[in-house]
């Protein structure tokens, strides 16, 4: 994995005094309010708290996929609050990997085939994007099983494959919502020694919303939300 | 990877329902296809047979209407007409067959000059003209039928009241099957008057092939004035416009055609919206992975709408291959109605087939294709992230 993205000093993450409301009918529903907070590049978060206290929001927001309804939010360098869909699709596709509870591999397509999906958005030739490819499938251990589809990995294996295709445009934030909560004990292990690696060796930022407390001591820090509002921030070892 | 190459195998995800879109489309694309075919194989019949300038008289009143076999020498004596022969139609059965191939009364010692493309044996055709019940007849005709010259052809009359006991003389070639056969017109006249019936003296149709193209309407107007003032005025026109006239008889097949093609194009756009929606919509959150690792809304809807064109352009070439397989095999087993070989009638019509069916593909893709462009990820996902 190359290191395309130099650490100038500024927050990778910069989110500020940002609320989130939604609309249904005429009833305004308050989901975030007044969050502030920063990631630096090597950072690593854990975002915990009961369900509906804003958590996915929270993420949705910083990975570019929804907007706030006031405050701002500054991602890789990039003011997400006021740009287009169409810059923010090309912006993602550029700066964010994405790890899913449910994996989300399109079935159609083999593992090799699924990490390539991000790559074909980008420049790159043919043989650059095997190279991306086989890089990222050997990362998480999984270049054996290259060609095999979806419906033929264990869940652990399917949640790899995932993860080879959130690093395999490599991109400086990577943001995964449950991506344990899904599978067994010694899977979900082994997935998240693979996310602690990418942050200590590849340096990744990632931040990653979890409901089990020993997913999210593996990370450097925690931050608990509720109702919306951000309450405790630790360190790890500090829990 | 490409957007086709993602097409393919979403295309290969349910089989079930792709290979059922696509029967669906076939077999109707192949309905359009055999209709369009018989339109197509009227004005490729009609432009072949303005090559070679031939007229047809017949009665004003039509095929009901007596045309005397004295206007074929007044007709034959016209400037501008190099050859005419009375042809009239006699429609009888052979063995068990009702009328299995088509049979001519005409002049055997002018047909071949009216059909000048028609080539026979100089001592066939010499045979032919010095017997009376002698006949000649297609070379596809007779090698299907396995006749061999000199054969007996029994002909039992359906609409005249006299049989034909004939004898192969020769067989000719033409560019196109005929599938006809042709006897000396005075041998039924003599049979018709020795039985007292009626019919006698009707040439039925006069065939007759002009000097050059430009004459043809100078001619046509010529000899209907002429026999303007008889007792039995004619209605001369080219042998296309003849052909068309049968075409014509059995209403406006055209726009029957075409109605019938737009309730087909109609419904099948339907059957492929379904199609489409259903399965866009058990890909939501598919659709919103593909949005969220950055997919533009235009590379979403291209895809969605490459989905839906390609499945139904596959249906359309199926149709469409079931369709000439069809008229291909109708030509081959019954040339009277189908009388040319589908390579014969090639033409834009096919390709207007599959590009309506790659146009159904596309309007019934718009809105599955529009609602997954304008997906929310968030929704899509189930808030997932």
């Amino acid at each position: 994995m190359s290191e395309a993205h130099l650490d100038n000093g500024e927050p990778v993450v910069a989110v500020h005094d940002v609320c989130k409301e939604f609309y249904r009918d005429a009833i305004t529903i308050p989901v975030l309010s007044g969050i502030n907070l920063e990631l630096k590049r090597g950072d690593y978060l854990a975002l915990m708290g009961p369900s509906g206290s804003g958590k996915s929001t929270l993420l949705n927001l910083v990975a570019g996929l929804d907007r706030p309804t006031s405050g701002t939010v500054t991602v890789c360098g990039q003011s997400l609050e006021s740009t287009s869909e169409s810059k923010l699709a090309r912006w993602r596709s550029r700066h964010i990997g994405f790890i899913f509870q449910l994996y989300n591999l399109i079935p159609v397509l083999t593992a090799f085939e699924n990490v390539e999906l991000p790559l074909t958005l980008t420049s790159l030739s043919r043989r650059e994007r095997r190279e991306h490819v086989e890089a990222a499938l050997q990362v998480v251990g999984l270049s054996d099983r290259s060609h095999h589809y979806p419906r033929q990995l264990s869940g652990g294996q399917e949640q790899r494959v995932s993860i080879a295709r959130a690093i395999a445009t490599d991109p400086t934030l990577i943001v995964a919502d449950e991506p344990t909560g899904d599978l067994d004990a010694k899977s979900a292990g082994e997935i998240l020694d693979l996310m602690e690696r990418l942050n200590r060796e590849f340096h990744k930022t990632i931040i990653m919303v979890t409901h089990d407390p020993d997913a999210a001591v593996r990370a450097k820090q925690i931050v608990h939300l509720q109702k919306g509002v951000l309450v405790e921030k630790t360190h790890a070892g500090q829990e | 990877m490409h957007t086709l190459f993602y097409i393919w195998r979403n295309l290969k995800r349910n089989k079930l329902r792709s290979a059922l879109t696509i029967l669906s489309v076939g077999f109707s694309l192949a309905l359009m296809t055999v209709l369009n075919g018989y339109t197509a194989m009227q004005d490729a019949w009609g432009a072949e047979s303005e090559k070679y300038h031939r007229i047809v008289v017949l009665n004003i009143q039509g095929f009901s209407g007596m045309l005397p076999i004295a206007y074929v020498d007044r007709v034959r004596g016209t400037e501008g007409i190099r050859a005419a022969t009375p042809y009239a139609w006699y429609g009888g059965n052979y063995k068990d067959e009702q009328m299995p191939f088509a049979q001519f009364g005409c002049d055997p010692k002018a047909a071949f000059g009216v059909w000048d493309e028609f080539s026979i044996d100089p001592k066939q055709l010499e045979e032919w003209q010095k017997t009376r019940n002698g006949c000649v007849v297609d070379r596809r005709l007779a090698d299907k039928r396995g006749w061999k010259i000199g054969e007996r052809i029994p002909l039992k009359g359906t609409f005249y009241q006299f049989d034909l006991d004939l004898v192969l003389c020769g067989v000719w070639d033409s560019p196109k099957n005929t599938d006809s056969l042709w006897f000396n017109w005075l041998y039924l006249d003599e049979g018709l008057r020795e039985k007292n019936a009626q019919g006698t003296g009707n040439a039925g149709t006069i065939f007759a092939q002009v000097t050059s193209s430009d004459a043809t309407a100078k001619v046509c107007q010529t000899l209907d004035e002429r026999f303007a003032s008889s007792d039995n005025p004619t209605r001369t026109q080219t042998e296309s416009a003849f052909f068309q006239m049968f075409a014509d008889m059995a209403g406006n097949v055209r726009a029957y055609i075409f109605y019938i093609g737009l309730a087909v194009v109609f419904s099948l756009t339907l059957v492929a919206a379904t199609s489409m929606a259903v399965s866009m919509r058990e890909r939501t959150s598919e659709i919103a992975v593909l949005k969220a690792i950055g997919f533009s809304r235009r590379r979403v809807l291209v895809t969605i709408l490459g989905e839906a064109s390609s499945i139904t352009f596959l249906g359309g070439c199926l149709g469409v291959a079931l369709g000439c397989s069809f008229l291909e095999l109708a030509h081959r087993a019954a040339s009277q109605i189908v009388p040319l070989s589908v390579s014969e009638m090639l033409g834009p019509w096919l390709a207007y087939l599959l590009a309506s069916a790659a146009g159904i593909g596309l309007v019934s893709g718009i809105v599955p294709a529009v609602r997954a462009a304008q997906l929310s990820v968030i929704d899509g996902l189930r808030r997932v992230v």
